[in-house]
C-alpha cells in the first residue's frame, strides 16, 4: 500500500497525481513514510527534503555585522536563520549584595551574568506571530539554552570580572621595618573586583525551518567567539568604572570549550503512521514497528515526530568526546544502543561545526 | 567630506525578498553607511551604523469565525527592534515609538493594498529592525564630550520608517498581495551646514527662505550621527507611478520662516513644498531599487514554476 502511494510524478499517471506538497499537506504522516521506506531494496532512504536520515544541514556563519553590539553573528541552517548580539553592561558591585562574588565557582550563575533571551515572534513561522504571549517553544528554548550556557561552564567567571588592585600604600614601608615584612607584601597585591560585565544574548530568529535550539546555541557560540569587550578599569578619583574605546586595547573571550549540540527527530511507526494513516498502520504493524532517527529535522519533520534527542558533546583535542547534555523525550523508540550511534554521529558533526566557528579549514 | 552622506542624490539600499520561506512574502532592506566610513577605524563606538530590516508578511489568512464581517482585508503592522539596535538597549516589549512608528506604516501601506478583494480576511505585516539609525548626534560624546550635544533625538526614527516602507512594500508584493503600485519611502531634512559661510552647490541654493540663511542646507535621506542640528525632516511614502502620496511625517521648524510673524505663512508653505519635493524625490530613486528587487523575484518565480511542469 505504502509503495503505491509513492509520490512519483514521473510514472504515475498526471489525471490523478497530487503534487508533493499537496500530497505533504493532506496526508502527511504516509508521505514522510513512503519515502523513509522505499518500495524497492536497492532504493536508498531519502527524507523528503532529500538528505538521508542521517545526513545533517550545511551550516553558514556570517560573524561581526551588527555594528551595536559587542559580538554578533548570523547561522543559517538551510531555511532556518538566526541573529546573535552580544551587548556587555556593567554590573557594578556595588550594586550587588556582599558575599554574592565570593565563590567563584556559580558566580556566574549567581550574579546572572549571563542573561540569553530567545525571539521567535518576528514573524519567523506563521505560528509565532507577535502579540501573542510566548509560545510554549519560545518559553522552553530560552530555558533550555540558560541551562546549556551555566552547565557547560563556557565562560568563566574571571573572564567578566573588573578588578582593581590598589597601588602600595607609602605608609607600608615603614610598617615593614619594624618586623611585618611577609604580611606587607602579600597586602597590596590583593585585587578587588569592582564590577562585572554582564552578557546580555539576545538570539533572534529571522527564519524557522525546523531545529531550533542547534541554531541558536550555535549562534550563541558564534557570537560569543566575536564579543570584543572594550578595556573596562576602575578610576579611584572618580570612583567609577571607565571603557577605553580604543579597539587594540579590547579583548575577546576566552572560551576553552566548544560544545555543540546535535538535535535528532525520531519517526516511529507505532506512534506516527499507526495513530493516523490506518492502512499502513496494518501494513508496518505487523512486525516490531519501524523507527528512523532523522537528524537535523526540519519543520515538516518536526511536526511529525514526537520523541526527539539533543545531544551536546565537546570533543576537545586528542581528548575523548565528553557528553555535555543528553536530552531526551516524547518516547521509548529509541535504546541504548542507538544512542550511542547518534553520539557518534555528533562528535562527526562536531568537527563540521568547529571548522565553521575556530575558521579551520 | 564625510559629513553628508549625499546632497544631490539619495544612498540607494540592498533589498532582497524570499528570506523567510515559511512566511508568505518576505524581504530585507540594507542601509549600508556611507561610502566615507574608514572600516579600520580604532576605536569600538560605531561610526556610523547601517539600517538594516528584515519584514515578513502573513497572510491573507481568514479571520477567525467569532470576529465579525469585514468587507476590507485587516491589516496589521508590527515593528520590534532588535535589543542590539541603537546605542541604549532596547526593551523586550514594544515601547510607544515602535508602535507609532507601526501606525505610520499601516497608513502608508494601507493606501496600496486592493483591501477589498479580501472580505473577511487579515494579514499580518512583521517588521523586525536588526541595526537602527543613530537618533542624534553624537560625535562629541565619543571623543568624552558632553552628553546630549545639539538639539533632541528622535531623527533616526524617520529614516527607519522610510525603510519599514520599502521594505514592506517589497514583502507585500513578493506575498502576491495586489496592489495599486508599490510604494516607497524616502526622507529629507534641512540641517544645520558644518561650515556657515561657505556658499552652497548649484541646486541647492534655490529654496525660498533659505537663501538668505547660508547656514541651513537641504540633503536627501540625512544621517542624524553625522549633522550636529537637524532642523526639520520629512518622510513620504511615494507611489510613483500614481504620483500619490500615502504617508506623509514632517517633523521640526522651518528655518528662516518663523522669525517673520507678520506674514509667515507664504514662505513656511514654500519651505514645506520643497522638503517634501526632496522627500518624494528621495523615494524616487529608492523606488528604482525596489522595483528591480519584485522584477528579479518574480522572474525567479516564474522561472521556477515553468521549470515545475
Amino acid at each position: 500500500m505504502a509503495a503505491a502511494k509513492t509520490p512519483n510524478p514521473a510514472a504515475s499517471p498526471p489525471s490523478l497525481s497530487f503534487p508533493r506538497a499537496t500530497f505533504a499537506k493532506l496526508s502527511p504522516h504516509p508521505f514522510l513514510l513512503a519515502h523513509l521506506q522505499p518500495s524497492t531494496p536497492d532504493t536508498p532512504v531519502r527524507r523528503p527534503n532529500g538528505r538521508a536520515p542521517s545526513q545533517f544541514r550545511v551550516p553558514q556563519k556570517h560573524a561581526g555585522s551588527l555594528s551595536h553590539a559587542s559580538g554578533s553573528a548570523v547561522v543559517r541552517l538551510g531555511d532556518t536563520a538566526v541573529v546573535c548580539g552580544v551587548r556587555g553592561e556593567i554590573l557594578l558591585a556595588s550594586n550587588v549584595g556582599s558575599g554574592a562574588g565570593n565563590d567563584s565557582d556559580g558566580e556566574v550563575q549567581a550574579l546572572g551574568l549571563l542573561v540569553p533571551n530567545v525571539e521567535l515572534s518576528t514573524g519567523c513561522s506563521p505560528a509565532h506571530l507577535p502579540g501573542q504571549p510566548p509560545s510554549p517553544l519560545a518559553q522552553t528554548l530560552a530555558s533550555r539554552l540558560q541551562t546549556l550556557l551555566h552547565t557547560a561552564n563556557l565562560i568563566g567567571a574571571d573572564e567578566l570580572r573588573i578588578t582593581y588592585t590598589p597601588p602600595v600604600a607609602v605608609s607600608d614601608d615603614d610598617a615593614g621595618a619594624s618586623g611585618e615584612s611577609p604580611a606587607t607584601a602579600v597586602a597590596p597585591k590583593k585585587e578587588e573586583v569592582k564590577a562585572w560585565w554582564t552578557l546580555y544574548i539576545d538570539v533572534l530568529f529571522i527564519s524557522l525551518d525546523g531545529n531550533p535550539f542547534d541554531s541558536a546555541w550555535a549562534s550563541i557560540l558564534a557570537a560569543l567567539a566575536d564579543t570584543r569587550l572594550p578595556h573596562a578599569y576602575w578610576d579611584p578619583d572618580r570612583s567609577c568604572i571607565l571603557c577605553d574605546d580604543a579597539i587594540a586595547n579590547s579583548r575577546s573571550l576566552r572560551m576553552q570549550k566548544l560544545p555543540v549540540a546535535s538535535t535528532f527527530a525520531v519517526y516511529s511507526t507505532k506512534h506516527g503512521a499507526g495513530r493516523r494513516g490506518g492502512e499502513e498502520d496494518s501494513n508496518a504493524g505487523a512486525g516490531a514497528p519501524s523507527k528512523w532517527a532523522l537528524a537535523d529535522p526540519d519543520a515538516f519533520e518536526e511536526g511529525l515526530c514526537r520523541e526527539s534527542l539533543t545531544v551536546v558533546v565537546d570533543c576537545l583535542e586528542g581528548a575523548a568526546p565528553t557528553i555535555v547534555m543528553l536530552e531526551k523525550h516524547g518516547g521509548a523508540a529509541v535504546g541504548g544502543g542507538e544512542i550511542k550511534e547518534l553520539i557518534r554521529m555528533s562528535t562527526e558533526r562536531w568537527r563540521v561545526w568547529r571548522d565553521l566557528l575556530k575558521g579551520n579549514p | 567630506m564625510g559629513v553628508y552622506r549625499c546632497i544631490d542624490n539619495t544612498l540607494l539600499p540592498v533589498l532582497k525578498t524570499g528570506l523567510t520561506p515559511s512566511a508568505s512574502g518576505s524581504a530585507y532592506l540594507e542601509l549600508s553607511p556611507s561610502a566615507y566610513t574608514n572600516e579600520t577605524s580604532p576605536s569600538l563606538v560605531p561610526s556610523s551604523p547601517a539600517l538594516k530590516l528584515t519584514c515578513t508578511v502573513h497572510g491573507p489568512r481568514p479571520l477567525p469565525r467569532s470576529a465579525p464581517f469585514t468587507p476590507q482585508i485587516q491589516l496589521s503592522t508590527h515593528i520590534k527592534f532588535a535589543p542590539f539596535a541603537a546605542r541604549q538597549r532596547r526593551g523586550y516589549i514594544r515601547d510607544a515609538s515602535e508602535r507609532d512608528l507601526a501606525v505610520h506604516l499601516e497608513t502608508a501601506i494601507r493606501g496600496i493594498i486592493i483591501g477589498t478583494r479580501w472580505p473577511k480576511s487579515t494579514v499580518e505585516v512583521v517588521i523586525t529592525v536588526l541595526e537602527g539609525e543613530e537618533d542624534r548626534w553624537w560625535g562629541e560624546e565619543s571623543r568624552g564630550g558632553t552628553t546630549g550635544v545639539g538639539n533632541v533625538g528622535g531623527w533616526g526614527m524617520m529614516n527607519v520608517l522610510a525603510g519599514c516602507i520599502t521594505v514592506a512594500s517589497a514583502a507585500i508584493a513578493d506575498a502576491g498581495i495586489d496592489c495599486l503600485d508599490l510604494v516607497s519611502g524616502g526622507v529629507a531634512a534641512i540641517v544645520k551646514s558644518p561650515q556657515s559661510g561657505k556658499k552652497l552647490p548649484d541646486g541647492d541654493t534655490d529654496m525660498a527662505g533659505i537663501e538668505e540663511n547660508n547656514q541651513w542646507q537641504l540633503v536627501l535621506d540625512p544621517a542624524p550621527s553625522e549633522h550636529q542640528e537637524i532642523c526639520a525632516a520629512c518622510v513620504v511614502g511615494y507611489l510613483s507611478a500614481r504620483d500619490e502620496i500615502t504617508e506623509l511625517w514632517l517633523r521640526g521648524n522651518i528655518p528662516g520662516t518663523t522669525k517673520s510673524p507678520t506674514n509667515n505663512s507664504q514662505p513656511q508653505m514654500a519651505g514645506v513644498g520643497e522638503l517634501v519635493d526632496k522627500a518624494v524625490e528621495a523615494a524616487v530613486a529608492v523606488r528604482l531599487v525596489l522595483g528591480e528587487a519584485v522584477r528579479e523575484a518574480a522572474e525567479l518565480k516564474v522561472g521556477q514554476n515553468s521549470g515545475d511542469r
